[in-house]
């Protein structure tokens, strides 16, 4: 039987959304997920998760994401939009229905890209886009290299991305297989996978154990219970964006257009990183880790402490950071991000909702990974596939707008919101976490509402 | 981050000069041994390790076992630093470098230090901060090894010749000592750690003899 280029793909594809890999470490070794609350009914957001745990570690508030993370890329195969977006709502309400929207169920997010809007609905999206006011652009932009970005970083194409989070592999493998093995509307361009998490109550966390098992090198340098390889807690409740935050109606950077069409959607950014562990653990000592990944200075942390709290009202504002860069010149990675991340003033949102004064925005939803870059790719040349395990981290957020997530991007490189950009030179020590990482791959996504979730404006 | 150390100034052994005549023993020609098992120190290297304990009158530790194809011997093709500070104190390094793709390149890169008559921490300088401040050269404590006689706490971030290494460092008699060795391709963090065990297991204690 001779098969062709898309038939062996779409095999190929198949087999690795089916197959643990090497994440089948993640399931003998996850042991027991942590207890969850009860979820609610369907919000009429995607990218929400309802009934996420709260723990307390160091007096600081931490949320638990879900153990388990996909993120499936691909482009779209149907050539009748309007059938397609009929048989993926079908697939989806299916999985609303076998599962919940919480850590405990799983939480299905779909995001659509540039080309997607721009090749198959061109001219319902000119009169739909919504539209970024203070950026005066689109609130969906085409990715962009950042100054620490190497030239390498391939800026993709890819129409759709759909996320997956749960603390089941088996919910994760069981959507993967509905949407993209049984229903034929995408071709897969890529399948990234990965973990976040565990370390409950002081037992080893997670990304320690798979990162040990599978010889990731520095994995054994990792602290025993970090949430993350690079060893600070980065869900902390005051570092992510509270519920509504990131919608496009909320903070009032988005025109959303004539018939409000993407109401309670909002923006996602994709990238892939490289995290060299063992530049970070044997060249950073525990106090520069702590001046690299918050502030330089950054005050009363005891040695091994891995929470480090991050309250909006101690928030850095772009004067602290370039005070600091006088004195000390260096940025903290998040100190740096916060000057554009958290809330400049009060808002109040037309729901009435008060956000105070250093509240965040961004909604992460990153996980580790030792995909190298990727689980999967149909071109592998070009996404320079590797053979074996590498520890990496494919980084997620939601914000309000593809611009809202540049400036922070490049607040986290020194180029401050004032615009002033402090004279670092590219990936030097001194640039925050930039000279442990290198990003692979970038890509915008826009997140439709639930109820526009399946091809978007097809209708139309 | 490129996997590149300085090699440069050894600024802590430069500094805090300790004064003459230490805890040891100079009376006898005697080599010792960790534990009653360990090997001699090797016939090819006694000679160099002796002369050095005597230049800088204090024990030194020769290694009798080195990964191959470091041999632990001072003035052998692979022995790229041999230094003595006018502190006395001293840093020997091995290194064997090859490059090429995969298996055909990599690094075995190690040091020996000895700071005779002090035990604190020397001090580096920071090359990445803007002061130059200086700070410790060995640091971030990670665990103790023990050795027959020997326990010695494991740094993992090191400065200097050591940047990129991890470090072992240990007292004796009034006197500090190091090992480290780089974490490179083909060694990675946890080959590198059995190495230094090994390494530290066959170290043998070299007493400085009269002139």
């Amino acid at each position: 039987m001779r098969l062709t280029r898309r038939q062996v793909l779409a095999g190929a594809a198949a087999s690795v959304l089916g197959a643990g890999g090497i994440y089948e470490l993640v399931d003998q070794l996850g042991g027991e997920s942590p207890t969850r609350p009860a979820g609610a009914a369907l919000p009429p957001e995607q990218h929400l998760l309802d009934s996420v745990a709260v723990i307390v570690d160091n007096d600081v508030e931490v949320l638990v994401p879900p153990l388990h993370h996909e993120l499936v890329t691909a482009t779209v195969r149907a050539g009748d939009l309007r059938a397609a977006q009929r048989d993926l709502s079908a697939v989806l309400d299916e999985l609303d229905a076998r599962y919940e929207p919480t850590p405990a169920g799983l939480g299905v997010t779909v995001g659509w890209g540039l080309p997607y809007f721009e090749r198959r609905v061109p001219e319902a999206w000119r009169a739909h886009a919504p539209r970024d006011r203070r950026a005066r652009k689109f609130a969906l932009l085409p990715a962009v290299r950042f100054p620490s970005d190497p030239k390498e970083t391939v800026l993709e194409q890819n129409e759709v991305a759909v996320l997956l989070r749960s603390d089941s592999s088996d919910h994760v493998g069981d959507a993967a297989g509905l949407l993209f093995d049984q229903l034929d509307v995408f071709d897969v361009t890529s399948i990234r996978k990965g973990f976040v998490g565990g370390g409950f109550e002081g037992s080893r966390s997670l990304p320690k154990k798979v990162a040990i098992a599978a010889g990731v090198p520095g994995a054994d340098l990792i602290p025993d219970s970090a949430q993350l390889f690079l060893g600070f807690t980065s869900t902390q409740k005051d570092g992510l964006g509270p519920r509504l935050i990131s919608n496009f109606e909320t903070l009032g950077l988005v025109d959303l257009g004539p018939r409000d069409y993407f109401r309670q959607g909002t923006s996602m950014h994709v990238s892939h990183i490289f995290e060299d562990l063992e530049a970070w653990y044997l060249n950073f000592d525990f106090r520069e880790r702590v001046a690299t990944a918050f502030r330089p200075g950054q005050p009363g942390v005891r040695e091994g402490t891995l929470t480090v709290p991050q309250k909006p009202t101690k928030v850095d504002t772009v004067r602290g950071v370039e005070r600091d860069f006088k004195v000390q010149g260096r940025i903290g990675h998040s100190s740096a991000i916060q000057t554009s991340s958290r809330l400049a003033t009060e808002h109040v949102a037309e729901d009435g909702t008060v956000y105070q004064r250093g509240t965040a925005i961004p909604q992460r939803a990153d996980f580790n990974t030792l995909d190298n870059p990727f689980a999967w790719s149909s071109r592998p040349r070009v996404d320079a596939m590797q053979a074996g395990p590498r520890a990496g981290l494919h980084f997620v957020v939601f914000n309000p707008t593809s611009d809202d997530f540049h400036r922070n991007r490049l607040a986290m490189d020194g180029v401050l919101p004032d615009g002033r950009r402090l004279p670092l030179a590219v990936r030097e020590r001194n640039q925050g976490f930039n000279s442990v990482l290198r990003t692979t791959h970038r890509q915008n996504f826009l997140v439709p509402p639930r109820r526009h979730r399946s091809f978007p404006l097809a209708e139309m | 981050m490129m996997r590149v150390k300085r090699l440069g100034v050894i600024a802590g052994a430069a500094v805090a000069l300790a004064g003459c005549g230490g805890a040891h023993s100079s009376s006898h020609a005697r080599i010792s041994v960790l534990r009653a098992s360990s090997p001699a120190c090797p016939a090819k290297a006694r000679a160099g390790w002796q002369r050095l304990a005597n230049r800088i009158d204090a024990p030194v530790y020769c290694p009798s076992w080195m990964p191959d194809p470091l041999d632990g011997v001072i003035g052998s093709r692979w022995n790229n630093i041999n230094e003595v500070s006018r502190d006395r104190s001293y840093l020997m390094s091995w290194v064997w470098q090859e490059t090429g793709p995969g298996a055909a390149g990599g690094e075995k890169h190690v040091n020996l230090r000895g700071y005779p008559d002090r035990t604190r921490i020397p001090r580096c300088v920071n090359a990445d901060s803007k002061k130059r401040a200086l700070i410790p050269c060995f640091s971030d404590a990670g665990g103790k090894v023990h050795a027959g006689d020997v326990t010695a706490t494991v740094y993992n971030v090191n400065q200097d010749a050591d940047q990129w290494h991890v470090l072992y460092a240990w007292r004796y008699a009034g006197s500090l000592y190091a090992l480290s060795e780089h974490v490179a391709p083909p060694f990675g963090y946890a080959k590198v750690r059995r190495t230094l065990d090994r390494i530290l297991r066959g170290l043998v204690l070299v007493q400085p003899t009269e002139p």
